[in-house]
């Protein structure tokens, strides 16, 4: 069997399958919502940091501008929701073209422009001089829309897609071709890679997802502020998840969110006072002993991981 | 006959109470959670703290009385830490709702984080208990779970200051208004309040200057040159506490004076703001007179000088400032207490009933509680005032307006 086929049959599927029967087996579903849409951005941040190595600390800039354009679509054209997240993609796709110049730097300093440029975007969404548009910094409230259930079956089948792109590009050349830009450019480019074009689509790509993920996550809440979707934590955990778990896989950012987490609500509802403790030494161990990812345990011993 | 009657009728009575002493719960659970860390930690602590003082003092005596049941029921406060993060948030109302099934629904401080509550509140058919998320988005007729408890609505909060500004301001010399404010949802939306106030006043106030600004700014040198050049009577600044001390530092680098400056934090915060900026540097500036200088006659739970006694035994190492907040814990608690003695069952909607029952009726420490029909908070509202230096350097408020509490008059212009 070929492995795109396997990794889809082994490892995408029954993740889509776990998420889909958990709502009926467990109740806190927007529990289960917020592990579906952290594994959507986790694997989005693998897309561009995993294969191409530009990490993305403004990545909520187009989760963000994702849920705005939901809500615009909402209040001002009265769409239905699913059209709405579409339009939520491609908004997170415009913003991607409009931050394609960034491309051009490389290491801390794409990082530092991207997170300043997605605080950009959160003060031009808030600014009280676009009320009329975006309802500026006092918070959209889209009662018409509200359907949970709707919002977290939305959510799969992005989280279907998104894990459908990072199996492609863990299975084709074109991924290939991606890993060789990230670890040479130059090299990549004399080997007959367009190295423009390569990162481009994987930027693009990358933005695509969290736009989706923004739309469905302002489907679900309904109710919030410029604050609660450009919230820099959406960035640092999506980030922290695929990390610990290791990136450039399909796995890792899975094992990632999943294990992390799941740690932190288990931390959350269970001893609250010492979160900062625990968290906090988890992601030092993982820094200082496994900064490759816990992947990198089964890679070490030369495992493949797929 | 008769007596065999009597007699069926005393089994029946001494079956029925025994029927609803079982169904009585063992406790009463209150799910809420609060921020240890983050941005909106400063606001969160001193309401959740206030919480788990009532929470204590409750349960030495026993309990709340709890009329469905008819006796007196322990609390079990369910409590998480947000952290002051929207998305843990909201994964941390749905477990209290969802998993521990608490008996009632308390937000966390500010509207940010109460946002996430307003949705899942709705979706559960839960009452929400609002604690001072003030946003205007959150009240709307088809909505009924949710009322706001301790602070007034963003929309007519201000009032005082508008009012005061064009029915006072004339006769003072006050013509010219500037606002500056940080865009958030409750500084901004008490700045869209107070222009509209000033608007539909028609008094002859012009706004002469309207700027705002992202609620992270640390440095207003430049902007306070440019209020300057509009010539203003009158300084609204609207802004968090970490505003207001920037905002208030840089008037006395820069060695401005404004005949009139109203900033909010000095008076809901003073504590902090006295601390940060100095007796100094609040001298003269217009705020809110806070519960706690104007000893509001109460018709429920402690007063306001009791309450302070409570605080300081509790909490006596003063790491969360006593201040507005403290006190709109503390409401919240007492609209809970008061709720469940009325309440004749534990449903969601004759909690509701309940609750919109004391409108009017509850007089604590923070003033009167009163709601509109979709929830909001149109009591508890704060008069303007203004802090002045007593004979021993000391902060003291003095109310201006309304007149009906005004304590004294204000100084304008500022000498």
């Amino acid at each position: 069997m070929p492995s795109l086929a396997r990794h889809t049959l082994f490892i995408a599927v029954p993740l889509l399958a776990l998420f889909a029967i958990l709502p009926g087996v467990y109740n806190n579903h927007l529990l289960l919502f917020n592990f579906v849409i952290f594994l959507i951005l986790a694997q989005g941040v693998n897309i561009i940091y995993g294969f191409t190595g530009y990490l993305p600390f403004g990545y909520v800039g187009f989760f963000g501008a994702g849920a705005y354009g939901f809500a615009i679509m909402v209040m001002h054209f009265q769409s239905p929701a699913p059209l709405a997240v579409v339009v939520a993609g491609l908004v997170g796709v415009a913003l991607g073209l409009l931050l394609a110049p960034l491309l051009r730097l490389t290491g801390a300093y794409f990082a530092i422009a991207n997170l300043a440029a997605a605080l950009a975007v959160l003060h031009f969404v808030a600014n009280p001089a676009l009320e009329s548009i975006t309802k500026g910094p006092y918070g959209v409230a889209l009662n018409g829309t509200f359907n949970p259930t709707m919002a977290y079956n939305g959510a799969l089948i992005i989280l279907a897609l998104t894990l459908g792109i990072v199996v492609f590009l863990r299975n084709s050349s074109f991924g290939l071709a991606l890993q060789a830009v990230r670890e040479d450019a130059f090299s990549a480019s004399m080997a007959g890679v367009n190295v423009l074009k390569m990162r481009m689509i994987a930027w693009l790509a990358s933005a695509l997802v969290a736009g989706f993920a923004g739309g469905v996550f302002a489907w679900y809440v309904s109710v919030f502020y410029p604050d609660n979707v450009f919230s820099a934590d959406f960035s640092i955990f999506a980030i922290v998840f695929a990390l610990f778990g290791g990136v450039a896989t399909i796995t890792g950012p899975i094992v990632g969110v999943v294990i992390l987490y799941g740690i932190y609500n288990l931390i959350g509802f269970t001893t609250p006072q010492y979160f900062q403790l625990i968290y906090g030494l988890l992601i030092i161990g993982l820094v200082l002993f496994l900064p490759a990812g816990l992947v990198s345990l089964a890679t070490r011993r030369g495992w493949y991981v797929p | 006959m008769l007596k065999r009657v009597i007699a069926a009728f005393a089994v029946g009575l001494a079956l029925a109470s025994q029927a609803l002493a079982a169904d009585a719960p063992s406790e009463i659970k209150i799910g809420t959670l609060y921020a240890s860390s983050g941005r909106y930690a400063s606001i969160s602590m001193p309401v959740h703290s206030a919480i788990k003082l009532w929470v204590e003092q409750k349960n030495a005596e026993g309990g709340v009385y709890v009329k469905a049941f008819d006796k007196k029921i322990p609390i079990k406060l369910v409590a998480y830490d947000d952290q002051s993060n929207t998305a843990t948030a909201a994964t941390l109302y749905n477990q209290l709702v969802t998993q521990d099934k608490v008996d009632l629904l308390v937000a966390d401080s500010g509207s940010v984080l109460t946002a996430p509550a307003v949705t899942i509140a709705r979706d559960h058919k839960m009452f929400l208990f609002d604690q001072t998320g003030t946003g205007a988005s959150f009240f709307s007729k088809d909505n009924p779970y949710i009322a706001l408890m301790a602070d007034p609505v963003s929309t007519i909060w201000p009032k005082p200051i508008a009012d005061f500004l064009t029915k006072d301001g004339p006769a003072l010399g006050i013509k010219k208004v500037a606002i500056l404010y940080s865009t958030n949802e409750f500084t901004g939306t008490q700045a869209t309040a107070v222009r509209k106030f000033i608007k539909e006043a028609n008094a002859p106030i012009e706004i002469v200057y309207d700027q705002g600004v992202p609620t992270e700014t640390t440095n207003y040198t430049v902007i306070l040159n440019n209020i300057r050049a509009a010539q203003p009577d009158a300084v609204i600044h609207l802004g968090y506490a970490p505003n207001d001390i920037a905002f208030l530092r840089n008037v006395q680098d820069v060695g401005i004076k404004f005949n009139m400056l109203f900033c909010i934090y000095p008076g809901l915060e003073t504590e902090l703001l006295e601390k940060n900026v100095g007796a100094k540097g609040l001298q003269h500036v217009f705020t809110y007179v806070p519960p706690s200088e104007m000893d509001y006659p109460v018709n429920f739970g402690m007063k306001m000088a009791d309450y302070r006694k409570a605080w300081d035994k509790k909490y006596p190492d003063g790491k969360i400032e006593f201040g507005f907040n403290a006190v709109a814990g503390y409401t919240t608690a007492l609209v809970i207490e008061k709720t469940l003695s009325v309440a004749t069952s534990l449903d969601q909607m004759e909690l509701r009933r309940a609750v919109f029952s004391l409108s009017g009726n509850l007089k604590t420490l923070d003033g009167t509680f009163a709601l509109d029909e979709m929830g909001g908070q149109v009591g508890e509202l704060t008069p303007l005032g203004q802090l002045q230096l007593n004979d021993h350097g000391h902060i003291k408020f003095v109310a201006v307006y309304p007149h009906d509490v005004a304590t004294g008059k204000p100084v304008y212009p500022k000498p």
